[in-house]
């Protein structure tokens, strides 16, 4: 069983690009969990056809965690992929992190941790010990950083790689950088910057995704880009990463740029 | 890493002095473990000193799913079941747990519509210890002190220690002491005392804060009531004199007689332990806080400091006043005689 974990900047686009490679890991035939790690709770809107489905901080807070049963969170989604969102409490109170913990413990203790690929789609950035959640304990061993050009989503990415770098290096740390993969925003030499940076931090550019009008039409028709328009490039962008993500060996343990390179590599491509 | 015994947990010092209000209730917001630890200890320190009160103490009993998704209904809910038994007062004590998932004790406690009703901030892991606990309980609960001035020679005591042994033999001391000077402690602050006493705090003349570490609650209190303070209970028989001068001044009553037959008293006291003069003593490992009171006892009765003297012990906190010496004289005769 292989497991994924994207992560990266809040708005980047790592529940759009985690719910295209589910969809397309499905259409080779593969059997496909897909978790989203996010109290806001949309990562799997476009496998299940625009609903938001029952999250397993929901079931916690209704009927409590012992008489959860599977297909009280669990839920099947455009071919075949089946579908968890975590949840969480309500903005401004209580502990997102906590949660996510919870969660896992729940999907293990009910056997829904299974099949060919785990998807785990996590919140923005690592907030906290729970949002780390997917790299510890052996969840996820790949780890994959989606990122655009922008400073700030390069600068999120590199924070992602010191924790990816600090679980790495416990006994039970198994969690390893897998690739960078890039969400395009219409930046002027974007792919050169991104591959750049993948480069410095030890990794390497899985695949950049270019920016694509299809992808907000698909949104707006409640699917995937695989399933909305399967003939589509951006499309094939998408069965290629997901190809590639199948086929990579690739791990490494990163390491994490200074903030002042980071910036000095950003701004030498705004002035170029 | 060692702990002092001021240090410790911020929680157990605030219910030390909470739960010494005798109609009031104690909520702790947190997980059952923190009222089970904290009340543990206290209990089995009342029953060491063969006291039998059990002190009203709830818990908001957070679980995982309170963390998760806050806890401030279950608070509500406990603020709610302890209004019910129509108590004085409800201190909320918060606990590490409740303060680390940022739920807003405040906000909950002013929309509980229940009167009397004190927060007190208690998450262990901000950094304060066990002392901080109680002058944060104290500082809070002198919120309910009114600016009325009782009748003349009235004294405060603020901060008693309600985990030391002796903390009623100290008041019974510091009593005696102000008896001499026709004065009289007309409020503990915070010991056994009902919610409505709380509201005292601003009536005394003179407040006697029980040791140094207070100094700063004591100026809050003269900033707020106009109440002069000293700043701890004497320690050593030249500072009780200096302790009775001191509240004969912040009282205005002269203290010369008083003095006078406290220094006769303590003439007294030295004689009936003339065996102990010139002894071979062999100080304990002291404490900063007897340092003082070694070098005095030292001096009055000629004490010779040699390793294989008789082991003198000085208690931490060490003995109030003259009788608190009487009391350590009387253990040192008796183990010296052994």
């Amino acid at each position: 069983m292989k497991q994924i974990a994207l992560y990266g900047k809040g708005g980047i686009g790592k529940s759009t690009t985690s719910a295209n490679i589910s969809a397309a890991l499905s259409d080779m035939g593969l059997d496909i969990l897909q978790i989203g790690c996010d109290p806001k709770r949309d990562s799997t809107r476009m496998l299940m056809q625009g609903r938001l489905i029952p999250t397993v901080m929901d079931q916690v807070r209704e009927r409590g965690d012992r008489s959860i049963a599977l297909q009280d969170v669990v839920f099947t989604g455009y071919g075949g992929v089946r579908c968890v969102e975590a949840g969480g409490p309500e903005p401004g109170v209580g502990c997102a992190g906590r949660g996510i913990i919870a969660t896992f413990q729940i999907l293990e203790r009910l056997g829904a941790l299974k099949g060919d690929v785990i998807v785990y789609d996590v919140l923005g950035d690592v907030v906290c010990g729970g949002f780390a959640m997917p790299m510890r304990e052996g969840y996820a061993q790949e780890i994959y950083l989606v990122t655009s050009g922008e400073l700030m989503s390069l600068y999120a990415a590199n924070n992602i790689c010191k924790a990816i770098k600090r679980l790495s290096g416990r006994s039970r740390g198994i969690c390893r950088l897998a690739g960078v993969i890039g969400n395009g925003k219409n930046l002027e030499a974007e792919e050169d910057l991104i591959s750049l940076f993948a480069d410095r931090i030890g990794s390497s550019l899985i695949q950049f995704v270019p920016r694509s009008p299809v992808v907000q039409r698909a949104e707006l028709n409640k699917k995937t880009v695989i399933e909305y328009d399967p003939g589509s490039s951006q499309a094939a962008v998408y069965r290629q990463l997901a190809a590639k993500i199948m086929e990579n060996t690739r791990l490494d343990i990163p390491e994490p740029m200074e903030m002042e390179d980071l910036e000095s590599l950003a701004y030498e491509f705004i002035t170029n | 890493m060692n702990s002092l015994r001021t240090e410790g947990c911020t929680l157990t010092g605030a219910l030390s002095v909470t739960m010494a209000v005798t109609d009031g209730i104690t909520i702790i917001h947190g997980p059952d473990g923190c009222v089970h630890h904290t009340t543990s200890l206290l209990h089995a320190l009342q029953v060491n000193h063969d006291h039998s009160f059990f002190p009203a103490i709830l818990s908001s009993s957070l679980t995982e799913s309170e963390i998760i998704f806050g806890g401030e209904d279950a608070l509500a809910a406990t603020i709610r079941n302890a209004a019910v038994r129509n108590p004085g007062i409800i201190c909320v004590l918060s606990s590490c747990v409740s303060a680390a998932i940022g739920d807003d004790v405040q906000a909950v406690c002013a929309s509980s519509a229940v009167p009397d009703i004190i927060v007190i901030p208690t998450g262990g892991f901000l950094g304060g210890g066990f002392s901080d606990g109680v002058k944060q309980a104290l500082l809070a609960l002198s919120a309910l002190g009114r600016k009325d001035q009782g009748p003349d020679g009235t004294v405060t005591l603020i901060g008693e220690k309600n985990l030391e042994y002796e903390a009623d033999a100290h008041h019974r001391e510091i009593s005696r002491l102000l008896a001499l000077l026709g004065a009289r402690v007309s409020l503990r602050f915070v010991r056994n005392i009902s919610s409505e006493d709380l509201g005292s705090i601003g009536s005394g003349s003179l407040n006697i804060l029980r040791d140094s570490s207070l100094k700063s609650l004591g100026e809050t209190f003269r900033h707020r009531f106009g109440t002069p303070c000293i700043t701890s209970f004497p320690v050593g028989f030249h500072d009780t004199l200096r302790f009775l001068e001191q509240a004969g001044e912040g009282l205005g009553i002269d203290p010369r007689p008083a003095v006078n037959m406290e220094r006769k008293n303590q003439e007294r006291l030295i004689d009936s332990f003339h065996g102990l003069k010139g002894a071979s003593v062999s100080f304990q490992p002291l404490p900063p806080s007897t340092h003082l009171l070694a070098e005095e006892l030292a001096e009055r009765f000629d004490f010779r400091t040699s390793p294989r003297g008789f082991p003198a012990v000085i208690p931490d906190p060490p003995p109030v006043g003259t009788s608190g010496l009487a009391r350590l004289l009387h253990r040192w005769r008796r183990m010296r005689l052994v």
